[in-house]
């Protein structure tokens, strides 16, 4: 959220009219102005952005600094592409104007989008460099199109001159299929030195990035907030449907089982269900789900395993957590409460179940989220076996499971 | 015109007279052509450090000996004289120009500008130098501006210790930022001693 005032150099040669940027380097390079105005415009509200063209006649400054996003997009019309690029002149021309902004409290910044060859020489290049060091603007320099021998060494050189604590950059586009927008998306000169990106540039590289990865349901939340609510809301309804059918398939089948495994299968189930729901959405949720379910499996486990008077004060805990994150674990947990309240006898058994390891072995690996390797489900693993067997034998087996899993 | 202390410091505190760095807005410092940034808030200290060699001090990039400074106040104040100490082997500052009250300024603008006050500065390791300003144009100072335009032969210009003297009144000169305007007398702003008292006047 620093307060700057940036000046954008646009290289309008001849060298643009050339299609190695999809769909032309002068359309690829407006689309990247487009998108830092909208950015910096984005991140702070009174940030402002103006525009100079270094070709064609001469310099020309189109817009002078101004936060007025309407008014920068609307100068990048009509523009003419001709003549050679003068980049000394462009940047001294850029720190002219943000010499004169009206807010004398902004950083200055001057974005150099570099398509041409540099026909300067080096020294002059770090004189001017270092003139803008001295008077402490940062520049960002975009190293596209042209790839001249000396060129990329010349546009080093300068930001080695300007370079004052990381502030300025240079990024280097090769032609290649990705627009320059999206790999410009990714560099520092859209997220900021060090602020982890506006919201802006965020929402834009995860649309840009390949849709589906970036948000749940595919949908950007920032282009279209009612669709992304209603596919959420309509996902919820299905799960809570997909979850009561799934609880009553786990009635009728844990009828076999005794009461403790109830809160296991149930969550085995609520936990399927949720996992096919989840394979669509983003890797980040099923991770938090793994994280969940772990904590959560290990209290159920522990819960069974527990003296029931004990673990009632277990079980008020773990159902308000349970609640807090999920109503259909909660629902699950008090069906356990209520069974092994009613059964005591069945604790035994249950225990001899829980005390199969061939058995909770499979139950945990068929649990999508939970992964068997995971230390803290071995050590319950083997906490749990400690009651009824020695511990080495649990050691084996539980390992001999996972590794055939 | 630089004037020497003609008594020794254990008489009174100086301390005292050096003060007017409490009222210097730190945060809001700036300088150009630094080498580190945020360097320029080391040298605004008390008299005692002046000395101090040893922790951070400003200095210029390399092989550029300029330097400005940019110093709010938070009141104004009025300055009596400035006292500096640079650095050894010819990077102290060999000339100072002042500016008063000028927001932003650069080095074009310092260079082209007409100064308030200008002075030839001597190497003072010592710290015992402090030149005088002309008091009455220095009355109400809400921020200065110093530039140093070269040194004394060194590669780059270091300074350790600027100090102000002078006094600093309780005004600002800011524009009145923030005023809440009463459309109708609030009753609780306005108790009277008849109300807790119980009287005739009665405020409902």
């Amino acid at each position: 959220m620093v307060l700057e005032a940036t000046m954008i150099c646009i290289d309008n040669s001849e060298w643009m009219r050339n299609g190695d940027y999809a769909p032309s380097r002068f359309q690829a390079q407006a689309d990247a102005v487009n998108l830092i105005c909208g950015a910096k415009t984005q991140s702070n509200p009174e940030n402002t952005v103006g525009v100079l063209t270094m070709a064609g006649k001469g310099v020309r400054v189109l817009v002078t600094p101004t936060s007025d996003l309407g008014k920068i997009l609307a100068c990048m019309h009509g523009l003419e592409i001709g003549g050679e690029m003068n980049l000394a002149a462009g940047i001294q021309v850029a720190q002219l104007a943000l010499k004169h902004r009206q807010n004398k409290k902004q950083q200055q910044r001057i974005i150099v989008f570099a398509g041409s060859p540099v026909k300067h020489e080096k020294k002059m290049l770090e004189m001017i460099g270092r003139k803008l060091k001295k008077n402490s603007v940062a520049l960002d320099i975009v190293n596209f199109g042209e790839e001249d021998e000396g060129k990329t060494e010349k546009l080093e050189a300068l930001l080695a001159a300007v370079n004052n604590n990381d502030t300025s950059h240079i990024v280097h586009v090769p032609s290649g299929p990705n627009a320059l927008s999206d790999v410009l998306i990714s560099t520092p000169i859209f997220t900021g030195d060090g602020e982890g990106g506006s919201g802006f540039a965020a929402a834009a590289a995860a649309a840009a990035a390949g849709g589906v990865s970036g948000f749940e349901f595919g949908v950007d939340p920032n282009l279209d907030p009612e669709l992304a609510l209603a596919l959420r809301v309509s996902m919820e309804e299905e799960r809570a449907r997909q979850e009561a059918a799934a609880k009553k398939a786990a009635e009728d089948a844990a009828k076999q089982e005794k009461g403790g495994e109830q809160p296991a299968s149930s969550q085995d189930a609520t936990m399927t269900e949720r996992a096919s729901a989840a394979t669509s959405e983003a890797e980040n949720k099923t991770t938090d789900l793994m994280d969940d379910e772990n904590a959560l499996l290990q209290q159920a486990l522990a819960m069974s395993m527990d003296d029931p008077a004990i673990s009632h004060d277990v079980k008020d805990t773990d159902m308000s957590e349970a609640s807090a994150s999920d109503p259909e674990l909660a629902l699950a947990l008090q069906m356990s409460i209520a069974d092994s309240t009613k059964d005591q006898a069945s604790q035994s058994d249950m225990s001899k179940l829980l005390a199969d390891q061939s058995f909770v072995s499979s139950i945990l690996a068929s649990l999508p989220g939970v992964d068997p390797n995971d230390p803290s489900v071995k050590d319950l693993l083997a906490s749990m076996q400690n009651q009824p067997e020695p511990k080495e034998k649990n050691d084996d087996k539980p390992s001999d499971e996972e590794e055939k899993k | 015109m630089a004037c020497l202390h003609d008594h020794s410091c254990e008489d009174h505190d100086c301390s005292s007279d050096w003060s007017l760095y409490k009222h210097i807005d730190l945060s809001k410092v700036s300088a150009l052509n630094e080498a580190n940034p945020g360097s320029v808030k080391s040298v605004f200290k008390a008299w005692e450090e002046r000395l101090n060699t040893s922790g951070e001090h400003l200095e210029s990039n390399e092989g550029d000996p300029e330097l400005l400074v940019f110093i709010p106040f938070t009141s104004d104040v009025k300055i009596k004289s400035i006292s500096i100490v640079g650095g050894a082997d010819g990077t102290s500052p060999s000339k100072m120009r002042v500016f008063i009250n000028r927001e932003g300024i650069d080095f074009s603008d310092a260079q082209s500008m007409q100064a308030i006050q200008e002075w030839d500065l001597v190497e003072n390791m010592q710290g015992v130098l402090e030149y005088q300003t002309r008091y009455s144009k220095f009355q109400s100072v809400a921020n200065i501006t110093l530039h140093f335009p070269e040194n004394f032969g060194g590669d780059t210009t270091k300074i350790h210790y600027i100090g102000f003297k002078g006094q600093a009144t309780q005004l600002k000169r800011d524009v009145v930022a923030t005023i809440v305007y009463e459309l109708m007398p609030n009753p609780s702003d306005h108790k009277t001693r008849a109300e807790s008292g119980g009287g005739l006047s009665h405020i409902e």
